[in-house]
């Protein structure tokens, strides 16, 4: 078996290259040198876009024929994987998080925003890869790096601003305390950071914490569009637990959520709950973990 | 400015329940138009108001997408088409329904929802870009229009990207571009007894994907609850191997 990875974010890479080590040859095409994961060949190009990067990925797919096409879920991903998927006429899976071909293919994916898990038999070729597929592994093999010419592209970059990020990646926290609209304000994370410094955690928040009201960078969201978590705790504070949140921690050893409303949906999906008031509970709980 | 919009009509998702076996009951379940296709209406709509010209919303869907077209009518879409025959999430069937539908009317821009809130697959717009050939632009969160050209900012995962390109061009466009507007009583009203365009598509299922399995994810979770001011002390203990 033979695959093609593509990739323009080199930690997803990483990831799925990791995967797919030892199950099947792998070549990937993409904009860094990850040379040390398992790769045969590694087809580095510079400042691609959907048209010309899809040309050269069919080019490559034609000549070497490769059983499957795996595509990291970024958003120039998903523009390739639809414009291949038409070109090559082959069915694309979508944000796969298991890829099994035994006998068949079977994948697996979250459907219904994350509320059910489907488990798929297919003979799709093309598939994109939801981040956080599997842990990235250095391996002793090192790859060929090929240098990869694109043809001229029918885009024009005028600008690029870089995001705020805020420090430390938080997919590789081992606790994380999160925060949601419950805490009120930007103000009161101040409240909260005693627990975060006490724990050595990181904090992250839900997607109006981050999105709507800015009170963290955006690369601290949990959850189906933001980062998918797996620390040995977390500490869900003030957030409801939609499922669209849920869809982040389901990889979390150890949930501990403290909501003032017992019927928040978060109570159902927690190892162990204080239903109360954060700002009362978050202070006593800081008092204790100094004391003993 | 001819702006072809792209709605699609979702179950509600809140309303899922389990049955016993933990599997999705689908059937019966109340559709309403998905989040991030009001905020591509949003975003034609107010193209239309800053630049002039004509909106056409297309639903691939069933015959209870009148609501949501009526909806779009409401926020402000001219014209509208339902092609009836949507069965499931096939985002190549939809491309090809779509497309067909597309080519049919006079058109400058088309926008749509970058990931649609069920199946999260956002490969539509490569897939019509690729079919019809046109320029594709995705998960917008600013578009400007300059004559021949339009300068769109897109949201990658790391960074902001301002890209130009030439019209006719296909944008998808992500939930914070814009705060879709809540039409008026009035408005509502109106939309309601506007003619809607039904039609139906001859594009088949191909029966190539079996579904095993259509399950919640598994909840292991301990789901120990504390009330009434209890709960620090067995937390903190639990906590302590942390440091
Ligand atoms: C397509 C799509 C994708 C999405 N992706 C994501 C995603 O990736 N991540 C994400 O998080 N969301 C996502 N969402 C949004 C999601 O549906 C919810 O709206 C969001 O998670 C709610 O955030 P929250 O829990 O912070 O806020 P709320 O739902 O408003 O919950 C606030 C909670 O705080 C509690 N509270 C208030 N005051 C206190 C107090 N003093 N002490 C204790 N508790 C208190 C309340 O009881 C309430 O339960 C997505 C939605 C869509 C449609």
């Amino acid at each position: 078996m033979r695959c093609l990875i593509f990739s323009d974010d080199a930690d997803n890479l990483k990831e799925i290259i990791s995967y797919f080590y030892k199950k099947m040859d792998i070549d990937v095409f993409c904009n860094s040198e990850v040379l040390d994961y398992g790769a045969n060949n590694v087809y580095k190009y510079n400042d691609g876009f959907s048209d010309n990067i899809s040309e050269y990925l069919i080019e490559l797919y034609n000549k070497n024929k490769y059983d499957y096409i795996f595509i990291s879920s970024t958003n120039l991903g998903r523009q390739i994987a639809g414009i291949l998927s038409d070109k090559l006429n082959e069915k694309c899976m979508p944000e796969i998080f298991s890829f099994e071909n035994d006998y068949k293919v079977v994948t697996k994916r979250f459907f219904y925003g994350g509320k059910s898990v489907l488990t798929e038999e297919t003979d799709f070729k093309i598939f994109t890869v939801a981040p956080g597929i599997y842990e990235a592994k250095k391996v002793d093999k090192r790859s060929n790096l090929i240098d990869a010419k694109l043809k001229n592209s029918r885009y024009k970059i005028l600008s690029k601003k870089k995001k705020n990020t805020g420090g430390n990646d938080i997919t590789k926290a081992k606790v994380i305390v999160s925060i949601g609209r419950g805490l009120g304000s930007k103000e009161n994370i101040e409240k909260v950071m005693p627990l975060v410094d006490a724990l050595h955690g990181e904090i992250a928040g839900s997607r109006p914490v981050c999105l709507d009201y800015k009170w963290l960078s955006e690369d601290k969201q949990v959850g189906l569009s933001g980062k998918k978590v797996k620390p040995d705790f977390y500490i869900a504070l003030g957030i409801s637990g939609q499922i669209q949140h849920l869809a982040g921690i389901r990889n979390a050893k150890t949930i501990i959520a403290i909501n003032k409303d017992k019927n928040a949906p978060i109570f159902e999906e927690c190892d162990y709950g204080i239903v109360g008031d954060l700002f009362t509970v978050v202070p006593k709980l800081v008092d204790k973990l100094k004391n003993n | 400015m001819d702006i072809i919009v792209l709605i699609k009509q979702t179950v509600d998702m809140d309303q899922i329940r389990l049955n016993e076996n933990n599997e999705v009951i689908a059937e019966d379940l109340p559709l309403k138009t998905d989040v991030l296709s009001k905020n591509a209406i949003e975003t034609a709509v107010q193209l239309k108001e800053k630049y002039g010209g004509k909106v056409t919303g297309i639903i691939f869907g069933t015959e209870k997408a009148t609501s949501s077209m009526k909806e779009a009518y409401a926020m402000g879409v001219d014209d509208g088409y339902i092609i009836k025959g949507y069965k499931k999430s096939d985002p190549i069937i939809t491309s090809k329904v779509l497309s067909n539908k597309i080519k049919e009317i006079k058109n400058d821009l088309i926008i749509l929802g970058n990931q649609s809130s069920d199946s999260y697959s956002g490969l539509l717009a490569g897939l019509l870009a690729s079919e019809l050939d046109m320029n594709l632009l995705s998960n917008a969160i600013k578009i400007d229009v300059d004559g021949d050209n339009v300068n769109v900012t897109m949201e990658a995962e790391k960074e902001e990207i301002t890209m130009e390109s030439k019209l006719p061009a296909i944008i998808s466009v992500a939930q914070e571009i814009n705060e879709p507007r809540l039409p008026n009583v009035m408005k509502i009203m109106a939309a309601g007894k506007k003619n809607i365009n039904i039609e139906e598509t001859d594009v088949k299922y191909e029966n190539d994907d079996k579904i095993l399995s259509d399950k919640a994810p598994e909840n292991k979770r301990k789901k120990i609850i504390y009330e009434d001011g209890n709960g620090i002390d067995e937390i903190a203990k639990i906590l302590k191997v942390v440091k």
